[in-house]
C-alpha cells in the first residue's frame, strides 16, 4: 500500500548518511539536540526559581533565622499550620522563617534538619511525621548546639521543647458530650485513622475511657481503618448500612471520614441522620454541624499552635524562655457555637 | 477416534481457560451470597458498582496502555488535578456540562504531555509518567494551597445522581466499557495497539506509525482519567487535592487479574471489568462480614495471587494439551 512512500523513504535514508528528514524533506533535529533543549529549558526554570526564592530570602535579612519543617504541605492541616506560622512570623521583625516540606517522608525530614544545621539557621521548628524516627536527627542537631521546637505532635523525649495539642483531650471532649446524647443500647460504628498513628490512637483511647467504659449498653457493630480519607469512610459506611441496617452513631477519629459517612447516609436515602462525631474542626465539618447533620467535632487550632510556637521560638532565641512545653486547648464545636468557627474559617479564606 | 478425543479435550480446556476469570468471579458471588444474606440485594450491588466505577474506568485506561507495552503511574494525581480544576471551574461559573469536559480535557492534555515525552524523547513510560505523577500532584496542591474545596452544590450529580434508576457513575462505567471493548476489538487503533504490544518492531515493519498510536493510547487514557477525576470529586462531594493516591495500582491490579499481560499484546475490556468486579466483591464482602482491617489486606493479597496464578495455570495447561509446552506461543495465540 505504502510502497511508493516506503521507496522514497528508503532512498532518502540511503542518501542522508544518518541524517533524518520528515515527509516534506526538512531535516529533523536529532534526538540529542531535542534532549538538550529540554534540559536547558528545565535548568532555566529551576535557576529562575532559586533566584526568586533567594531574592525573597535576602529581603528578610533578619537577626534570627528559623527553619520550619512541615510534615507534609499536601496534608490540609499541615498546610494550614505552615501558613499560620508564616503569618505569625510577621509579628516578629527580628525573625525570618523559611518553610521546608517534609512530604510525609522521615528521610527527607532528616535531610532538612541536617541542611538547616549546615546552613546555620538559629532554630528549627519541626512538625514530626514519625516522631519515633525523627527524634534521632533532632538529637544529633541539638548536640551540635541547634535549638529545636517540636509542634503537633511533640516527641516523647521531653528534652525537646514542644507546643502540642493533646489527642486524648480532642477525643475526650466529644466523648463526654456523647455520653449525654447517644441513646440507651445504641448501635455504633467506629472509623479509625492509619494504623499506628499516635493521634488516631490517642483519640480512640479517650473514647474508650470516657465513653465506652462508662456505657456498656452501647454495642460497637464494627470498627475499621479508613486512613483519614473521605472516600474510604464513605465506602465503609455504605457497606455497614447494608450489613447492619440502622446505625445510631458514627464515631470517627477525624472530620474527613465523618463527612464520608454523611455522604453514604445521604446516598442511602435515609431521612434521619445518626449522631456523627469527628475531630479537627475542618470547614466542611463546621458547615455540616451548622446544617444539623453532624453532632460535634473538636478544633485543633493551627493559629494557636503557630502563635505559641513562634512565641516559644522567640523566647528561646532571646533567652527568655521559661516553660519549654506548651499545650493548646481543644475547642469543642457544636451547633451552639459553630457560627464563631465558620467565621474563623471565612477569615482564613477556607469558606467563601 | 483419538484425534477427536484430543479435539474435545482441547476444546474443553480452551473454554475453561478462556473463561477461568469469569468462573472465579461467579465462584466469589456464590460464596459471598452464602456468607452474607444482604450480599445479593439490589442496593448492595448498586453500592458495589458505584464503589468500583472510578477505579474501573482508570483500569480501562491502564489496560490500553499495558496492552501497548506501556504504563501510566500518574493516573491518581492527574485524576486529582483534573477533578479539582473541574470543581473550581464549576464553582466559578456554574456551568455543569462544560466542567465535565474541562476535567476530561485536563486529563487528555496531561497524558499527551507524557505521551510526547515517551515518543519524542524515547523516555520509558515508567519514568515519564512518574514525573507526571509528581508534577500533577504538585500542581493540584499549589492550586488549592493544600486545602480541600467544599460546597460543590449541583456538581454532585456526576457522582451521586441517578439516570433511569441507574446511578450516574455506573452509567459512565457501562458506556466506557462498551467504548473500550469497541476500541480494542473493532477499531483500527485497537488492532494497532495489540500489534505494537505484541512486537513493536514487527508492527513498525508492517507500516504502523508507532508513535502516533502510542500518543493516541495516552490520549484515550487521559480522557478516562479526567472523567474519573470528575466522578470522584462529585461522589465524595469535595475537591480533594490529595485524592487518588495509589489508584493507579488498584487500576493495574484489576487489569492484571482480568488477564492483561505485562509483557504486552494481551488483554481484553471485559476481562478488566471482571477483574474490577472481583476486587469490588472482595472488599465489599469483607466489610459486610466485619473482617478486621489488617486481616483484610492479607486476604486481599492472597486472593489476588490465587486468581492470577490459577488463571495462568489453566492457560498453560491448555497450551500443553494443544501445542506442547511452548510458552511463547501463548501470546501469539491470544492475539
Amino acid at each position: 500500500m505504502h510502497i511508493a512512500s516506503q521507496n522514497k523513504e528508503k532512498q532518502r535514508s540511503e542518501l542522508s548518511y544518518g541524517r533524518k528528514f520528515d515527509q516534506s524533506g526538512r531535516e529533523l533535529r536529532t534526538m540529542k539536540s531535542r534532549m538538550k533543549t529540554l534540559l536547558v529549558a528545565a535548568a532555566v526554570i529551576v535557576t529562575a526559581g532559586i533566584v526568586t526564592e533567594s531574592a525573597g530570602y535576602a529581603q528578610g535579612a533578619s537577626r534570627y533565622r528559623i527553619a520550619y519543617i512541615a510534615r507534609a504541605q499536601g496534608d490540609s492541616f499541615a498546610a494550614w499550620l505552615a501558613n499560620a506560622i508564616q503569618a505569625e512570623a510577621k509579628k516578629y521583625p527580628d525573625v525570618s522563617v523559611t518553610v521546608f516540606d517534609g512530604q510525609s517522608r522521615s528521610d527527607l525530614i532528616e535531610s532538612h534538619i541536617e541542611n538547616a544545621v549546615q546552613n546555620k539557621f538559629d532554630l528549627i521548628i519541626i512538625q514530626p511525621f514519625d516522631p519515633t524516627i525523627e527524634i534521632n536527627p533532632v538529637k544529633r542537631a541539638m548536640a551540635k548546639g541547634m535549638k529545636v521546637i517540636a509542634t503537633n505532635p511533640k516527641f516523647s523525649d521531653d528534652s525537646v521543647p514542644s507546643v502540642d495539642a493533646s489527642p486524648y483531650q480532642q477525643g475526650a471532649e466529644n466523648a463526654k458530650l456523647a455520653l449525654t446524647q447517644i441513646p440507651q443500647n445504641a448501635r455504633v460504628v467506629v472509623l479509625l485513622g492509619p494504623a499506628g498513628n499516635p493521634h488516631s490512637m490517642g483519640r480512640r483511647d479517650a473514647w474508650q475511657k470516657e465513653f465506652f467504659a462508662k456505657r456498656p449498653d452501647v454495642k460497637i457493630l464494627d470498627e475499621q481503618i479508613a486512613n483519614w480519607n473521605k472516600d474510604e469512610g464513605m465506602r465503609l459506611t455504605e457497606d455497614w448500612i447494608q450489613s447492619h441496617g440502622k446505625i445510631d452513631a458514627v464515631i470517627s477519629m477525624n472530620d474527613n471520614m465523618a463527612a464520608g459517612a454523611i455522604e453514604a447516609i445521604k446516598g442511602s436515602g435515609a431521612t434521619t441522620y445518626p449522631l456523627i462525631y469527628g475531630v479537627d474542626g475542618t470547614p466542611e465539618a463546621c458547615l455540616l454541624i451548622k446544617d444539623g447533620k453532624m453532632a460535634s467535632t473538636t478544633l485543633q487550632n493551627a493559629n494557636d499552635l503557630a502563635e505559641k510556637s513562634m512565641k516559644l521560638a522567640h523566647d528561646m532565641l532571646t533567652g527568655q524562655a521559661t516553660n519549654l512545653h506548651e499545650f493548646i486547648q481543644a475547642e469543642l464545636i457544636t451547633k451552639d457555637n459553630v457560627d464563631k468557627y465558620i467565621e474563623l474559617h471565612k477569615q482564613l479564606g477556607n469558606i467563601k | 477416534m483419538t484425534s477427536q478425543k484430543i479435539k474435545l479435550g482441547a476444546r474443553w480446556s480452551a473454554l475453561t481457560s478462556r473463561y477461568s476469570i469469569y468462573l472465579i468471579m461467579i465462584g466469589m458471588v456464590v460464596v459471598s451470597s452464602i456468607l452474607s444474606p444482604v450480599f445479593l440485594s439490589e442496593t448492595n450491588f448498586s453500592n458495589i458498582s458505584r464503589q468500583i466505577s472510578i477505579t474501573t474506568i482508570l483500569a480501562f485506561g491502564q489496560t490500553l496502555l499495558i496492552i501497548c507495552g506501556m504504563i501510566d503511574l500518574a493516573q491518581g494525581s492527574v485524576m486529582a488535578l483534573a477533578g479539582l480544576l473541574a470543581v473550581i471551574f464549576f464553582k466559578a461559573t456554574g456551568f455543569l456540562v462544560p466542567s465535565l469536559f474541562l476535567g476530561v480535557g485536563v486529563g487528555v492534555v496531561c497524558n499527551l504531555v507524557s505521551g510526547v515525552i515517551v515518543t519524542r524523547f524515547n523516555t520509558p513510560p515508567f519514568i515519564a509518567t512518574l514525573a507526571m505523577q509528581t508534577s500533577a500532584r504538585g500542581a493540584a496542591l499549589l492550586l488549592t494551597s493544600g486545602q480541600n474545596v467544599y460546597q460543590l452544590k449541583n456538581f454532585v450529580v456526576w457522582g451521586q445522581g441517578v439516570i433511569l434508576g441507574i446511578p450516574t457513575p455506573v452509567v459512565f462505567l457501562i458506556s466506557v466499557t462498551i467504548l473500550t471493548w469497541y476500541l480494542l476489538n473493532h477499531s483500527r487503533l485497537g488492532r494497532y495497539i495489540y500489534a505494537i504490544g505484541g512486537n513493536q518492531e514487527a508492527a513498525r515493519a508492517s507500516g504502523i506509525e508507532i508513535n502516533k498510536v502510542k500518543l493516541m493510547a495516552f490520549g484515550v487514557n487521559g480522557a478516562l482519567v479526567g472523567l474519573a477525576g470528575v466522578l470522584y470529586m462529585s461522589r465524595v462531594n469535595a475537591g480533594l487535592p490529595n485524592a487518588g493516591v495509589g489508584f493507579e495500582f488498584d487500576a493495574m491490579t484489576s487489569a492484571i487479574i482480568g488477564g492483561t499481560s505485562f509483557s504486552g499484546g494481551i488483554g481484553t475490556a471485559i476481562g478488566t471489568l471482571a477483574g474490577a468486579f472481583i476486587m469490588g466483591f472482595l472488599s465489599n464482602i469483607m466489610n459486610l462480614l466485619g473482617i478486621q482491617s489488617y486481616l483484610q489486606q492479607v486476604i486481599k493479597g492472597a486472593i489476588i495471587v490465587m486468581a492470577v496464578a490459577s488463571d495462568i495455570a489453566s492457560k498453560s495447561k491448555r497450551t500443553k494439551t494443544i501445542l506442547g509446552n511452548v510458552e511463547e506461543k501463548i501470546s501469539k495465540e491470544k492475539i
